[in-house]
């Protein structure tokens, strides 16, 4: 589609789910990834001028012959916007969806939501002087936000894969199985996971990638939360633990995101959802999310190789990087 | 034959020294992170040129200890892995710790030497 076309079809979506004239201005690609890519652009809406993004599947993510596809979480277009619409409900600072595309918008699958304005680069929320008052709300403020996330109801979000801790586990062997890929540290890993795996998990919705990279900070903290596609259902610890797992840290020293402690981000848990914290549970996961960190970097240098790609091929060569990590957090050594 | 020069540590180092002194500064954008991400590979070839030999050595001479017979070091690792996940072999045992450990750090060293500091 030339990109006359692609306007015109925008246009026409927008006028059609939010308000005419739905003239569109601005239009920019802002990443573009194997499974979607990402457009801002701002549009004359019922007398307004309002800001907008818009996600897009790739064709590629439409591939029904994906051997891994169902092996673990990953939603539709159309999925993602319906969990995002549902935690808005919960009270999340998730991203306002104002259109699902149909089939007729001839655009593929996607959606249009709100545009926030703030930061998404975690070294810059993490470095910079003007976000120094947000460091210090941010790990109780994932609390909160995480118990809001776990307060929203299973049945409201059906399609969500459910997976139970040992189930995640089996996962991510089938993935190492289809690449036949045999790595002592990776076997050790998932081994340990095997045999210290939660035996007492609650059962929610979980985010699954809720880190810094995908959150949207202003200077008083976290205004929203992006990055949908592989919520689930399964153990609720799981969001808190992949929080702290070190690669999320980007080079800050503290244990939250690199931006706060986990006494914080426990004590705001616990008060918003009156549920009570282990942090050894907690552990487990950030553990296990670095084996399972080290794994998709795995997948990832693989996919690289098959296109050639130089910046996935680079992750491939990250693995040991979560595995090592893991190793230290085993040992009590981080 | 010989071995031709300049050796490939020294093509690799040229070629890193062009793209960063003399490319990156005129680059902006998609590609001036690309060209870093390829500086970044350029370098981990470097530095596996240089410690894989010794450490591959290494890796096979532990590898022979665990297993308790010879191969080369690709395959003796596999073993492992696979006895790993069999269960034949503990995953508390000290000296597959140890080993798992070292190679770890070894691969570190050639992948990202400062995540070992971090």
């Amino acid at each position: 589609m030339s990109s006359e076309d692609f306007i015109a079809h925008l246009q026409a979506a927008v006028a059609r789910h939010i308000g005419e004239p739905g003239t569109i201005h601005d239009l920019q690609r802002l990443t573009g990834g194997a499974n979607k890519t990402t457009w801002s652009f701002d549009a004359d809406v019922a007398g307004d001028h309002a800001q907008f993004i818009l996600q897009l599947a790739s064709a590629r993510a439409n591939v029904a012959d994906n051997p891994l596809a169902g092996v673990s979480p990953h939603l539709t277009a159309d999925e993602d916007a319906r969990l995002m619409i549902a935690a808005v409900k919960a009270g999340v600072p998730a991203p306002r969806v104002r259109a699902i595309l149909q089939p007729d918008d001839g655009l593929g699958g996607g959606y249009v939501t709100e545009r926030v304005a703030g930061e998404t680069l975690a070294t810059k929320i993490l470095r910079d002087e003007r976000f120094a008052g947000a460091r210090d709300t941010m790990a109780k403020q994932c609390g909160s936000i995480l118990a809001a996330i776990h307060r929203i109801p299973v049945a409201e979000v059906p399609f969500l894969m459910r997976l139970t801790p040992a189930e995640h586990i089996a996962a991510q062997r089938r993935i190492i199985e289809y690449f036949g890929f045999h790595l002592p540290a990776l076997e050790l890993g998932l081994k340990w996971a095997e045999k210290n795996v939660p035996r007492n998990a609650r059962h929610s919705v979980v985010h699954g990638d809720f880190r810094a990279g995908n959150f949207i900070v202003r200077e008083d903290g976290i205004r929203c939360v992006l990055d949908w596609e592989i919520g689930q259902s399964g153990d609720p610890m799981q969001d808190l633990g992949w929080v702290c797992v070190k690669t999320w840290r980007f080079g800050g020293k503290k244990p939250v995101g690199g931006f706060g402690t986990r006494e914080d981000l426990f004590e705001a848990y616990e008060k918003a959802s009156g549920q009570s914290v282990d942090p050894a549970h907690v552990r487990f996961w950030e553990a296990y999310g670095s084996v399972r960190w080290g794994i998709g970097c795995l997948s990832m240098g693989l996919r690289g190789m098959e296109e050639v790609g130089i910046e996935r091929c680079a992750i491939g060569r990250r693995i040991e990087e979560p595995l090592w990590d893991f190793f230290n957090l085993i040992e009590g050594r981080d | 034959m010989p071995e031709s020069i300049p050796k490939a540590a020294v093509l690799l180092e040229a070629a890193v020294k062009y793209l960063e002194t003399e490319l990156m500064p005129t680059l902006a954008g998609y590609h001036r992170f690309q060209t870093r991400v390829t500086v970044n590979v350029l370098n981990t070839l470097r530095r596996e040129l240089e410690l894989r030999g010794v450490q591959a050595d290494a890796e096979r001479s532990r590898l022979v200890a665990m297993l308790g017979h010879d191969g080369d070091v690709e395959t003796l690792s596999v073993e492992l892995a696979e006895r790993i996940r069999a269960g034949a072999i503990s995953i508390d045992d000290p000296a597959l710790r140890a080993h798992v450990r070292q190679s770890l750090a070894d691969a570190l060293a050639i992948n990202n030497p400062k995540w070992l500091t971090r």
